[in-house]
């Protein structure tokens, strides 16, 4: 392939705008807006005599009609997700209890804070009474086995996210919205309703959807009169003749898109908008994608060349970037530990293959990444995927982006990536042309309801089950089953049998539990503008939560899984090798959680080989952990038809579920947090990041197809110069040749760090990666700052 | 056994194995700043020079020797009970104290001690085993335009065990580096020739009474190897530890460029800042580190040196 052939565009600074509007979003604190929750719960209570999906059209409808819209000083794209900047609206219908146990918490809380006003926690109380026992939640509860719902409760695993809130996690046809306009889309419905036959019940059921359908598409369209109509009348009100025209051009592409097809680069992007906001409206679900937004936006892009400035482009942009960054979320406390710093997941993916297999590359994708640059916000997550043919100007590009510190972007491999996709059923076309979803997870957008952070499984904790016969040493419960314990073990087999034994019994409760909150949101949530953007719901007459899509599949995630291979590890040889210690000793050490036997820590530490340093003793240990994982998740399937597929990938969620697993023979101290995704343990790789990207890469990748997640991270002086970004480059590649399926870079010294920990005022801008996405580091929890501090710091 | 695990165990005899074998203090992966790429480390024990500023004191001497890491102790005393010739006592201070005369290096300390705080430093390997922890990361030198670079010490001081790591090395078709301080006799050098990429020459001073002062030996024999290296065509980077108060003067900065500047195959001069990074080692070698005192420069002191040498010379780099 001709790599040298693709040079990169002229690229572009911020603008005034630009900078302006960024200083705005800083100095923004997070709020609660009570709005929705208020036409929501009022939209329910007249369509209570209505099926599910129309109810879910007619509160949509309802909420778009009446919610409060704004448009900004200088701002040239609009749309509005709650009453203010940054501000979260409320989604009763999924959950509410929690957000009004902790309504007074949410303003002094340690992490992710949102102010909220007295009124409004007064209208939320209201609007809440309503919900009791109609939530998505408590259908969940009550279709959950109860074993599951224990080993959830236990932390075994958590299905806590679409548990409480909705699920999210998709990539739409935006190509489709922009291109044909939701017109189109109501055509098409309309015609699909035209060529039912009532007399079968099957074609009956179909008629409400569709009808849900058009209602949705026309309240989309409608919300964007509101704005053109305000944008109008701004206009008429303002007296500088630049920002007036501005005014009178957002009102003119706001009146076209997104009904009808976008034609310039200002109205693709303002049509996207639109579409990407109303479903965070439609559903409070995070991680919607906009995945390969170079790709379907770039004839808009070539279409304006030379006819619009390209920075004015690179302008359109970058305000698109922070508008990103105002979409917002609010999470219970306990999920904010995993999931801090006000993240949306909104992955955005650049180059790669095209459908037909060449090089995707164009100047977008060089422009995505500048915005990144421009903007250094912490959204969208933005990640680039890497092929054989990736020209070397884009690897530079991405590597200068990688170098700033912040974490993006994330790098993605095709050669391991589409074969694990061709494995779960995909056509190759749609292998080449798939996206990134959420942190690491893979799917082809605008056809596949991946479901893909279904669990976070503890790998940990199921490691402690599996040496104690099954008893929580937390609790002191039996919740596992009696598969044998340190006192009864007699070879390494043994360990290695009851490991598996509690894994295959806590991963068949998981989809139990998976499924039950699936279904609850078939039944519950159905979600008709979502479901209309991606095939084949129109065709199939079904929502994506019945099981409309045409693909279907139920990720959950193993978290830990180099603390479970080097438990294993430690065993092994320690125990049964080297015969430096008994079981009893081990037993003793962990129960007292190494009190008086710091010793013993020490040789579990530093004598048994540690996953992480291309050794392959442990390497291999750890590797059959993750593989035991992998295979039990594979046995399931889903509500919709599809099956369950591994990720090995954390969120932050390793530092919660770490908090309630024991002391372990990797000689990790009780309740201290898990290894991240696939990363060594922290302070373990002490080899230097080659050693620990081979490492990593012996894991077998492709089986973990909904993603794993390699955390690396560079002093800045490693990564100095062109050398530096030839080195950068030198360890992608090598990682992915050997079957790696994602790194991301963080290029942050230590010193600054702590320095940010103490002083957070003036570090108020601080990006860093965190597990997946990229996050304000003064905006995380301080167990989760120690926790990116701890991370060992690859210098040589 | 990798290079990690050789760390739990010493034993004195490996040295008496058949086969050439060659004193190993360190192996590291991933060092990008020695020769070019992505590379591997390797580093030989024992120096002919005493360089005040050294910051790995572990380097000098020729022949295995304890390193205590006192912040790893746990003060589980294992070491003391076991050691056969009662060379462990605590000191005056409460502090483990290492009587290193009547220490024989049997190397039980080192075995017991499982929080790594008692090492001996300095291994006993083959070229083959070296080169096993070398191959590792030949990946990345393809893809980097790295390779393996031996450093010390003075790697020149074991001559057949690095020629025979280098000829291993070449045999892989592996880009090869050797640093070195010049303190070597000409026919050593030119034996190397043949199977090294490049030489990266450290210069500590251009006047040799000063020389011989701050590093024990005169500089004479360092400056013409250095020429006649690059003479019979040998890739050559020059590099100077700049040490304040040692040998930052302007005039000794102008007469290394200039003498930089006069060989015909420089790469590159690189002015290596000093850092105190390797002071606690002195004292864990059980030395006293003679520039104490001694304040790095800053950032715009060395800056400013390298501009000044920049005026005699080109390819000025900072950093090492
Ligand atoms: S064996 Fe190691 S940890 Fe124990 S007292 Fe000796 S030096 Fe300290
Ligand atoms: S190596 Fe020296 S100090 Fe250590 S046990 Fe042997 S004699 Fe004692």
């Amino acid at each position: 392939m001709s790599q040298h052939q693709v040079q990169a565009p002229e690229l572009h600074g911020p603008t005034q705008r630009t900078t302006a509007a960024l200083a705005r979003f800083v100095d923004t604190t997070p709020s609660i807006c009570p709005e929705r929750a208020m036409l929501i719960t009022e939209s329910y209570k007249e369509t209570e005599a209505l099926p599910m999906v129309l109810r879910r059209a007619k509160a949509l409808e309802k909420i778009l009609a009446g919610m409060p819209i704004f448009i900004q000083d200088g701002e040239l794209i609009v749309g509005n997700q709650a009453s203010k900047p940054r501000s979260a609206p409320i989604f009763p219908e999924f959950s509410c209890k929690w957000v009004e146990a902790e309504l007074d918490r949410l303003a002094n809380r340690t992490a992710d804070v949102f102010l909220i006003s007295e009124e409004t926690k007064a209208k939320l109380r209201q609007a809440f009474a309503y919900w009791d026992g109609k939530t998505t939640n408590e259908f969940a509860a009550a279709m959950m086995p109860p074993q599951a719902l224990e080993a959830h409760n236990d932390v075994v695993y958590t299905v806590g996210n679409y548990f409480y809130n909705g699920v999210g996690h998709i990539s739409v046809d935006y190509d489709k919205a922009i291109s044909q306009g939701l017109s189109s889309v109501i055509a098409a419905a309309r015609q699909a309703l035209e060529a039912l036959d009532y007399a079968d019940a099957e074609q009956l059921k179909k008629r409400h959807f569709l009808e849900a359908v058009i209602i949705a598409n026309q309240a989309v369209i409608d919300f964007a009169g509101r704005f053109a109509t305000l944008a109008s009348s701004m206009a008429a009100d303002c007296a500088d003749p630049i920002r007036r025209d501005e005014l009178t051009e957002i009102a003119r592409i706001c009146r076209k898109v997104p009904a009808q097809p976008a034609e310039t680069f200002h109205e693709a992007v303002q049509a996207f908008w639109f579409v990407h906001l109303v479903i965070q409206i439609e559903s409070n679900g995070h991680s919607i994608s906009p995945m390969r937004f170079d790709q379907y936006m770039e004839p808009y892009h070539a279409r304006d060349k030379g006819r619009v400035l390209p920075e004015k482009a690179q302008e359109l942009l970058d305000l698109l970037w922070i508008k990103f960054a105002e979409l917002n979320k609010v999470r219970d406390e306990n999920s904010t530990m995993a999931f801090a710093g006000y993240p949306m997941f909104m992955n955005l993916i650049v180059g790669g293959q095209k459908r037909d297999g060449s090089d995707a590359t164009n100047d977008l994708s060089f422009m995505c990444l500048q915005a990144a640059a421009n903007t250094k916000l912490y959204a969208p997550s933005l990640s680039i995927r890497i092929h054989e043919g990736t020209p070397a100007a884009l690897y530079k590009k991405a590597g200068e982006i990688s170098r700033l510190g912040m974490g993006y972007p994330a790098y993605y491999n095709d050669r391991v990536i589409i074969p694990a996709l061709l494995a779960r059923g995909l056509t190759r076309e749609d292998a080449r042309d798939y996206g990134i979803i959420g942190c690491v997870e893979p799917q082809v957008g605008g056809k596949t309801e991946g479901w893909h952070d279904a669990a976070f499984f503890n790998m940990g904790k199921v490691m402690e089950l599996a040496l104690n016969d099954g008893v929580d040493k937390r609790t002191g419960k039996q919740i596992g089953p009696k598969s044998g314990s340190l006192e009864t073990f007699k070879t390494f087999d043994d360990v290695m049998a009851s490991y598996k034994a509690q894994t295959a019994y806590f991963v068949r409760l998981m989809a139990a539990a998976d499924n039950a909150v699936d279904m609850a949101h078939a039944i519950r949530c159905p979600l008709p503008f979502l479901s209309s953007l991606v095939d084949d719901c129109i065709a199939a007459g079904k929502s994506l939560q019945e099981g409309g899509a045409h693909y279907n599949f139920t990720g959950p995630q193993g978290v830990g899984v180099a603390n479970a291979g080097d438990c294993l590890t430690a065993i092994k040889k320690l125990v049964f090798d080297d015969r430096l210690l008994t079981l009893a000793e081990l037993r003793q050490a962990l129960d007292s959680d190494f009190e008086g036997r710091e010793d013993l820590r020490q040789m579990l530490l530093n004598r048994a080989p540690k996953y992480g340093n291309d050794d392959d003793y442990a390497d291999a240990v750890a590797k059959e952990a993750a593989r035991i994982y992998c295979e039990e998740v594979n046995r399931y399937v889903n509500p919709r038809g599809g099956r369950f597929q591994p990720g090995l990938y954390p969120a932050s969620a390793n530092v919660p579920l770490g908090s309630v697993v024991a002391a372990t023979p990797d000689g990790r101290k009780a309740w201290s947090p898990l290894a991240d995704g696939v990363s060594p343990i922290s302070g373990c790789d002490t080899c230097g990041p080659t050693a620990s990207v081979l490492s990593v890469a012996k894991l077998d990748h492709e089986i973990a197809s909904n993603g794993t997640l390699l955390n690396q991270k560079f002093h800045p002086t490693a990564l100095e110069g062109d050398q530096g970004l030839n080195n950068l480059k030198a360890v992608t590649e090598t990682y992915f040749q050997n079957g790696g399926f994602h790194v991301q870079y963080n290029v942050i010294s230590r010193e600054t760090l702590l320095e940010a920990q103490a002083q957070p005022e003036a570090y108020k801008n601080l990006v860093v990666r965190v597990a997946g996405y990229s996050a304000f580091f003064t905006a995380l929890d301080k167990s989760l700052q120690d926790d990116i501090i701890a991370r060992t710091e690859q210098t040589f | 056994m990798n290079w990690k695990q050789r760390q739990h165990t010493f034993r004195l005899s490996d040295r008496d194995r058949p086969g050439p074998t060659g004193l190993v203090f360190d192996i590291q992966r991933f060092a990008v700043h020695d020769g070019g790429g992505i590379r591997t480390l390797v580093f030989l024990k024992g120096c002919p020079l005493r360089c005040q500023w050294c910051q790995n004191p572990e380097s000098m001497f020729p022949g295995p020797e304890i390193l205590r890491i006192p912040h790893n102790c746990i003060s589980c005393v294992k070491c003391m009970t076991l050691c056969p010739q009662q060379a462990i006592c605590y000191d005056g201070g409460g502090e483990i104290g290492i009587d290193r005369v009547r220490c024989d290096l049997c190397g039980d300390c080192v075995t017991s001690c499982y929080a790594g705080s008692m090492t001996i430093v300095g291994r006993y390997l083959t070229a083959g085993e070296v080169m096993e922890e070398v191959d590792r990361d030949r990946k990345f030198y393809a893809e980097s335009g790295g390779g393996v670079t031996f450093s010390g010490g003075e790697p020149t001081a074991q001559p057949d065990f690095l020629l025979s790591c280098l000829r291993a090395a070449k045999a892989r078709g592996l880009h090869t580096a050797v640093e070195t301080c010049g303190h070597s006799p000409w026919e050593t050098l030119a034996a190397l020739r043949d199977v090294v990429d490049l030489f990266l020459c450290d210069i500590k001073h251009m006047d040799t009474a000063r020389h011989r002062e701050l590093t024990g030996m005169p500089n004479e024999r360092i400056l013409d190897n250095i020429a006649r290296l690059s003479q019979a065509g040998s890739a050559v980077r020059l590099r100077l530890p700049l040490v304040p108060g040692a040998n930052d003067s302007e005039a000794n900065i102008v007469a290394s460029a200039q003498f930089a500047a006069g060989l015909p195959t420089l790469e590159g001069f690189d002015i290596l800042p000093y850092h105190r990074l390797g002071e606690a080692k002195w004292r864990q070698l059980g030395r006293v580190y003679p520039m104490h005192d001694v304040a790095p420069h800053t950032r715009e002191d060395v800056l400013a040196k390298a501009c000044l040498a920049g005026q005699h010379v080109g390819g000025v780099g900072i950093g090492g």
